[in-house]
Order: C-alpha cells, then structure tokens, then sequence
C-alpha cells in the first residue's frame, strides 16, 4: 500500500492543485475583461449622457449635438427587421417542429439554419447589397432592415422549435382527441403553451441585430439628418457610433461612447429579460 | 396463435338470458404495426354500448396501442398503420376516408396524464365545444357548468373558472380533461391509464365517476390495476403480446376465468 | 334505444346489455361549425414555405456572391487568392493580404482562446459552489452579447494603448530574442496590428467556445466520472482522462465554432488592425483581414473592377465560414447522439 505522502502522490496532488488553479485564472481572466470592458464603457460613456443625446440630431464636426436621428432610425430599422423576422422565424420553426420532423426537407433545413446562425454579419450585408441596393441603385433603411431580418431569422427559428419539441406529446394528442385540426392544436394549444419561450427566442434576436454594425454599412448606410423615409439612407446608431469613433474630432468620439453605452445598456436589458421571462414560463 | 372471443355464457340460475344489444364498436381482425413490428395480432372484440370494457394485461400487450386504434390517434404518426375493420356508427374507422375530425367528435379520450391546455379552466372546455358549436356566452356558461358538473368537478372549480387549467390539483386536472372531454358530447369515452399518475383519494374518485358516467356513456378504460379494472368494468379483454386471450363479463373472468394463462396473470403468478 | 325510466334493478345480471339510460342532459344537437379539411393543408403549406425560405437563402447568398464576384474573378484567376496587390489606382488586386491576415487572427484567438475556454468550462462544470454557477454562466455568456463594436472602441482607444505600453515591450524584448519563432514577436509598438486583433477577437470566441465545453462536458453520464473518483483519481484526473476523451468530438465542434465566428467578426478587427495591404512575420504589424477590409473600402470603391474584388473576398470569407460552421455542427450533433469518444 502506497504511503500517503508518497512521492507519486504528491505529484499528483500538485498537478491537481496547479491546473485547477489555472482553471480559476481562466475564469478570473474572463472577468477581469468583462469589467473591464463595461467599466470602460460607463466611464467614457456618462460623459456623454445627457438630455440632448437624445433631443439633438448628429452634428458636424466641431458643434454640439446628439444621437436623436440615429437612435429614432435604428429604432426604425430594428422595428421592422424584428416585424420580419418574426413570423417567418416562428413559421418556419413550426415547421420543422410540427410538420418536417425528421424528414430531409426539415434535416437540410435545420442544417442551413444552424450555419446561417454564426454566418459572418458583414457578407449578409453585402449580399443584401449585391441583390437590392445595387439593382435599385441607392441606400435605404429597407435594406438594412432585410439585412438584420436575414441575421434574426434563424435565432428565432431555432428558439421556436427548440420550444415545441419541449410539448409533451400527451398535451398535443389531448387536443387532437377532441376531433381539432392540427393547424388549431398547433397554434391554440403548443405553440400556447411555450409562448414564453419563444417571446424570449424573439427578445434574443432583437438583442444581437440591435448592436450589429457591419449589415448596414453598406444597405443603410448613414444619414446626417433626421429622416423618417425608409427608402434612403437613414441615421442608424452603429454606424454613426462608427464614424464618430474612428474620427479624430474630440466631441465626435465622446458622443460615440455615449452611443456605445446606449446600445449595450439596451442590449444587456434585453438580455437579462429573456432570461427572466424564460425562466418564469418553462413548461412543466 | 388462437384468438379467443369467449363470452361467458353463465347466468344467474333464475334468470332467462337476455338477447344483446348490437355493440357500439365492433372490431374484427384488427392488426396494428409499429413500422415492421406486428403490435396487435388478429383482435376481435366488441365494445358494449353504455358498458364499461376494461383492458388488462402486462405491460407492453398492447392495450394502450388497441384503445388508440379507436380514434385513429395513431394516424398522427408515420410508420404506424392498421389494418382490419373497427365499426362504429355504421361505418369502418380505419377506412381512409374517414373524417377524423368528426370520429373525435363522438369517441374521445382522457390520457394517463393530465393534460389541462395552457388556458382558463373555462377556456379549456370551451376550446373542444367551438370546434363543434356557435354557441352564446351564456350557452357556453351552461355547457362548461354542465360538463364540470357531470365531471363532479363544478363545486370544486365554480369560484375558479377565469383561473389557468394548470393551477389545479392533479386528481382536478383529470377531472378537468374528463369534462372537456364529455363537454362535446361523445358517445363513447377511450380512457387510458386514467388514475395511474393519480393518489389513491383522486383515484377512488374517478372510479366513482366513471360508474355514474357509464349511464351515459360507452367507456373503454385501460388499466393496469386489476383490482380497479374488476371494480369499474362491465367486460374485461386480457392482453398479452398483441393478443386478446381472454373477453368475457368481468365478473366471470376473474373468478371463472377459461384460460390458464388468463388465471395466472389474475393471481399474480404471472405479470 | 328507447330511453326508458332511470331505474335500473339491482338483480339485473351484469352482462345483460339493457341498463335503463338517463336522458342525456340538456344541450341541442351540435350545429355549427365542421373542422374542414383544407385549414390543415394550408398551414402546413405555409409553414413548409417559410422553411424553404430560409434554406433558400443561405444558396441564395452563395449564388448572388458569386455572380458579383465574377468580374473580378475571371480577370485575375485563382492567382487572386495567392497575390498579395492591391491597388485600386491600376485596378490590379490579389486578396492575399486580407486572408492571410484573417487567417492568422483566429488562429492566434483561437490558441488564447481555445485554453482560457476549457478552463473556464472546467471551472464551470467541476468546481464552481452552486449558488455562483448560473451567476458566472451568464456573465460568460454576457461576454457574447457585447456587442462588436463596443470591442472595437475598448480596443482601439483602451486595449491598444496599454497593450503597446504596458505588454509589448516586454514581450519584444524576451520572446522576440528567440531564433525563428523570434520573428513572429517584432514589430513597433503602437499596439496596432494583428496581434491586438487576436487577442481582442479571442476575448469575443471565448464565450462560444466555452458554452459549447460546458454543455458537452455535462453530457457525460455522472457514474462515468463517479467510477473515477472512486478509485481515487483527482478532479483534474478525472477531466483529463474521462470527460475530455468522452467529449473530444464535441469539443472540436465547438473550436471550429469559435474559429467560425473569428473568421466573420468585422468591428472588433477593423478598429485594430490597422488597415494594411502587407503580409510580414511580426505579428505586431498591421495588416488587415477580409472583413475590415471590405467595412473600410466598400463603400468608397468605385472602380467595379476593386467592388468585384472586395465582392470576391467576401465570397471566400463566406465560403470560408461554412465550411467550418458545417464541420462544427455535424461534430457537435454527432456527440448530441451520444457517441460518446471512439475507444
């Protein structure tokens, strides 16, 4: 019997000990990013909050102003992408859900979606680019709202039937054996009973196209003024945040933190209420 | 593999023997497959008007499969397929053409888990009858009252009808998918494993019911509780591996019963 | 039946089918509404289409890439993935640069990130208390949800800085002494470059990499490692030798998941990479990858010939991508199925 402070034992309970403290330094080094990162971001961001971020359009060089444009247009832009996306997504995820199962038509499908979830956001753009903008030979706010539908699609597909395989198949043949129509079943009774679920699946895409940046620099582009018409450029927070940024102008860079705080702050939210509402509303 | 439709013909010495009444369902050379595998082999049995026929047998006989063959709930499925004659009404229920909506309107089903949909308890049995009826708001009050009622179910939820289905207790949900079932107006009622995932108090309960039910109802019920099986039902079908072995009056089966294997599933030497 | 009166004798043997029937209760008849047939085959219908829409872009964007990317391709040829030129006042380009540089950016995230992702999943799955589990997972997950370009900025005007300041010095000085690999440390530092880029960009896959760990890592049945730990083994024992086998297919998977989002991270990168035509050994260099390049010259190319160009190395960022996301997938799934490792 090997004595326990045998030489062999003691080797191994310094490798345990080294590498289990490495793995709290991966950890910690994580976080140390994490707060640094948001710690950067408020500091240089306060600066910026105030009043007339959110009352005053984007200035020239050199004046003072605000966000006011590009925070209404991205809401524009972001509101019709989500208005997109989101039957498409549901519809489709009911599909494979419901309907395609295990059938090549739904395998291929899920498969493609699965891709086009972590597809690079910039080729979206530019194929957005390739078919509409260039045809149509100007920027718009349509565009750039095709583009984040293309990259919030398939969150939503994926959360959607994610939901539904989670139904028991007990509560779909209960509404079945009363003699109802599987379009009824499928929309009163599932899809019902995983509502939250999938309301969280939406809130998640909403999040990830409200910060994506490199889908619009070449559909929406950017709009110095106020403007309602979707059917040009429009102002639109990341790629004013962008151009503010790598400018060499002072008060152009504070606003640009100012709108990078504004972002996240709206991203994180959104993040943290998915979670909760999903956690209240998983089925049982 | 020898099918057995034995009735018992016994009767009370002093009592003549009364002519039968046509069944409400009559099947005849039922096979049942699951992809290649022969589930159901050749089942013959009929399924007595305003009677309660039980099914009996181990697990795996195929007693949920035969109840599900009733309503056609397996055509929800690829890869599973029946074949042979089920009568209900006049007409074969596994023939194609068969309007499956309308199957369900008359024979439903109650499952071994309570299943309320995610709605008010009102909404839940109002969702079955609008399938069916253009009712008024207050129709639809009475029919819930009534249906809960018929499910005894009408005191206990009266105060609580706005209230999701799911905030009841799991012997009221039962209850609950009981009187949404009856709500449409069924004539017959398949119920499978209905107290299986029930305590003991909700069980004895819905025993009871389903003896006032019969009154009204043709009722199917599948159980593995034997005890429960000779408490509530008219007719039992014993069940293994596919085949109906033995059918016949409960009472005669489990004190005379004419099978050997029957008689030893019965006194537990067996399943 | 007739109905007859609710009274049923007690004597009546059970097998005799004449029990007296209560009236039914008082509803009429069903009118109303029949289920029609056509309501189901509609909606399966439409549901099937929104499906065939999102398989039919991913080819879409294959194929409307491609096309634009014509031009560029049938005047340079294959020479255009292996050319490192690129000059918009001749109109003569060769995308080297740009997929070297991407190359070399994800896989330097990848060998910072690949490391710090299995330690946090360890720490995750093995050592965490309870209550800090779900806490920590999300704020790792939170790492995801920052957006790209927030990184950018942190790293252009915090990072880089204190990068160059601080960092590179230092590791000019010592690693930068060595013979060959020597190389790889030179450059000035002004902390922008490829370096910088990679570690900012392996800060971005961590998070992805690490949630796949931690989910694969999970899978392994308990009395798998329960018979570990009861000969003794430790618990870095017991990862080593029993999780990490058991999971290796899953653990690719989610590598090449973090090297498939590398390779299409566009703000981050172009903040910090410095925008530079140029393939050099050091790595504190700048240089430039497919995806800054295209968020910085796009817009203000208008020789179409440089657009087909910019066009053509999206088509082979895109291309790129899926092959690696496809083999992540199907490795992912593969262990989903509980394949388990192969002894």
């Amino acid at each position: 019997m090997t004595p326990l402070l045998s030489p062999v034992y003691r080797r191994r309970m310094w490798v345990n000990r080294f590498n289990l403290l490495m793995s709290l330094c991966t950890m910690a080094f994580g976080m140390i990013f994490l707060l640094w990162i948001l710690y950067v971001l408020f500091a240089n961001g306060f600066a910026a909050l105030s009043l007339s971020m959110f009352t005053q359009p984007t200035p020239p060089p050199g004046s003072a102003g605000g966000l006011a444009n590009a925070i209404a247009g991205s809401a524009m832009i972001v509101g019709v992408a989500t208005f997109i996306s989101t039957p498409v997504g549901i519809l489709a995820g009911i599909y494979l859900a419901e309907f395609g199962r295990n059938g090549w038509l739904a395998r291929t499908t899920r498969f493609m979606n699965d891709i086009l979830l972590s597809a690079p956001s910039i080729v979206i753009g530019l194929f957005v680019y390739t078919v509409y903008v260039a045809r149509v030979q100007h920027f718009s706010g349509w565009a750039g709202s095709a583009a984040l539908a293309l990259i919030a699609v398939p969150v939503v597909v994926r959360t959607t039937e994610n939901m539904l395989q989670l139904v028991p198949s007990s509560l779909r043949e209960a509404a079945v054996a009363l003699g109802a129509p599987m379009w009824k079943v499928i929309l009163m009774v599932t899809l019902r009973a995983v509502r939250g679920g999938v309301i969280t699946g939406v809130l998640l895409a909403v999040a990830r196209i409200s910060g994506e940046t490199a889908p619009l620099l070449f559909t929406a582009l950017n709009n110095q003024f106020a403007s309602s018409n979707m059917n040009a450029p429009i102002a639109n927070l990341p790629v004013v945040i962008f151009q503010f940024a790598m400018s060499p102008f002072e008060d152009w860079k504070t606003l640009a933190w100012g709108g990078a705080l504004l972002i996240t702050l709206t991203v994180l939210l959104l993040n943290i209420l998915a979670r909760t509402m999903f956690r209240q509303s998983a089925p049982r | 593999m020898q099918i057995q439709l034995s009735r018992s013909t016994d009767t009370p010495p002093n009592k003549e023997p009364v002519a039968k009444a046509p069944p409400k369902i009559a099947i005849r050379g039922l096979d049942f497959f699951y992809g290649r595998f022969h589930a159901l082999k050749n089942v013959s049995l009929d399924v007595g008007e305003r009677e309660v026929t039980a099914f009996i047998g181990p697990s795996g006989c195929g007693k949920s499969t035969l109840l599900r063959t009733m309503n056609r709930m397996y055509s929800l499925y690829p890869g599973q397929r029946a074949t042979g004659e089920i009568r209900f009404n006049d007409d074969n229920v596994l023939d194609p053409g068969t309007n499956l909506n309308m199957l369900r309107a008359k024979i439903g089903m109650v499952f071994q888990k309570p299943t309320p949909f995610p709605m008010s308890i009102h909404d839940n049995i109002a969702f079955g009858v609008r399938l069916y009826e253009n009712l008024s708001a207050r129709a639809m009050d009475e029919r819930v009252e009534w249906a809960l009622s018929k499910a005894a179910l009408w005191e206990e939820a009266k105060d609580k009808l706005k209230q999701s289905g799911m905030a009841l207790s799991g012997g009221q949900q039962q209850r609950l998918c009981i009187a949404r079932a009856v709500a449409v107006q069924p004539d017959v009622l398949l119920l499978d494993e209905p107290t299986s995932a029930l305590d003991p108090i909700s069980t004895a309960k819905i025993e009871e019911l389903i003896t006032e039910l019969k009154r009204d109802y043709t009722i199917a019920i599948v159980t593995h509780n034997m005890q429960q099986a000779a408490r509530v039902s008219d007719y039992t079908a014993y069940m293994y591996l596919g085949e109906v072995v033995e059918f016949g009056a409960t009472d005669a089966l489990f004190f005379r019963p004419a099978r050997k294997e029957t008689e030893d599933y019965i006194t537990g030497r067996f399943g | 039946m007739p109905s007859d009166a609710a009274f049923i004798p007690i004597d009546m043997p059970i097998g005799v089918a004449r029990i007296a029937a209560s009236l039914r209760a008082d509803a009429p008849p069903p009118k109303g509404t029949t289920p029609s047939p056509w309501g189901d085959a509609v909606f399966e219908g439409i549901t099937r289409l929104f499906a065939l829409v999102v398989l039919g872009s991913l080819a879409a964007i294959l194929i409307a890439l491609a096309f634009a990317a014509w031009p560029a391709l049938e005047k340079f040829g294959p020479a255009f993935f292996f050319t490192n030129v690129w000059d918009p006042v001749k109109s003569e380009f060769g995308g080297l640069a740009p997929i070297y540089g991407t190359l070399v950016t994800s896989l330097i995230a990848l060998a910072i990130g690949v490391p710090v992702s299995f330690g946090i999943a360890i720490f995750l799955t093995e050592m965490c208390p309870p209550i800090l589990k779900r806490p920590l997972g999300t704020a790792v997950e939170l790492l995801a949800a920052i957006p790209s370009i927030i990184y950018g900025m942190w790293g252009l005007f915090v990072f880089a800085p204190w990068f160059a300041d601080h960092v590179q010095p230092g590791i000019t000085a010592s690693l930068g002494r060595l013979p060959l690999a020597g190389a790889l440390f030179q450059g000035a530092p002004s902390g922008i470059g490829l370096m910088t880029a990679g570690i900012i960009l392996s800060v971005m896959v961590i998070p992805f990499i690490a949630s796949v760990m931690r989910d694969v890592f999970e899978v392994v049945p308990p009395v798998l490692k329960e018979s570990a730990y009861g000969l003794g083994a430790t618990t870095w024992e017991v990862v080593w030798n029993v999780v990490f086998p058991f999971t290796r297919v899953g653990v690719v998977g989610g590598i090449m998941l973090g090297l498939g989002r590398a390779f299409g991270e566009t703000m981050a990168v172009t903040f910090v990479i410095g925008n530079a035509y140029r393939i050099s050994a050091g790595l504190f260099n700048p240089g430039n990858s497919i995806a800054s390049a295209l968020a910085n010259e796009f817009n203000e190319a208008a020789d179409p010939i440089h657009r087909a160009s910019l066009i053509a190395l999206g088509l082979v960022l895109f291309v790129l991508t899926f092959v690696v996301l496809a083999c992540s997938r199907m490795l992912i799934s593969r262990l989903a199925k509980g394949e388990g490792a192969r002894t």
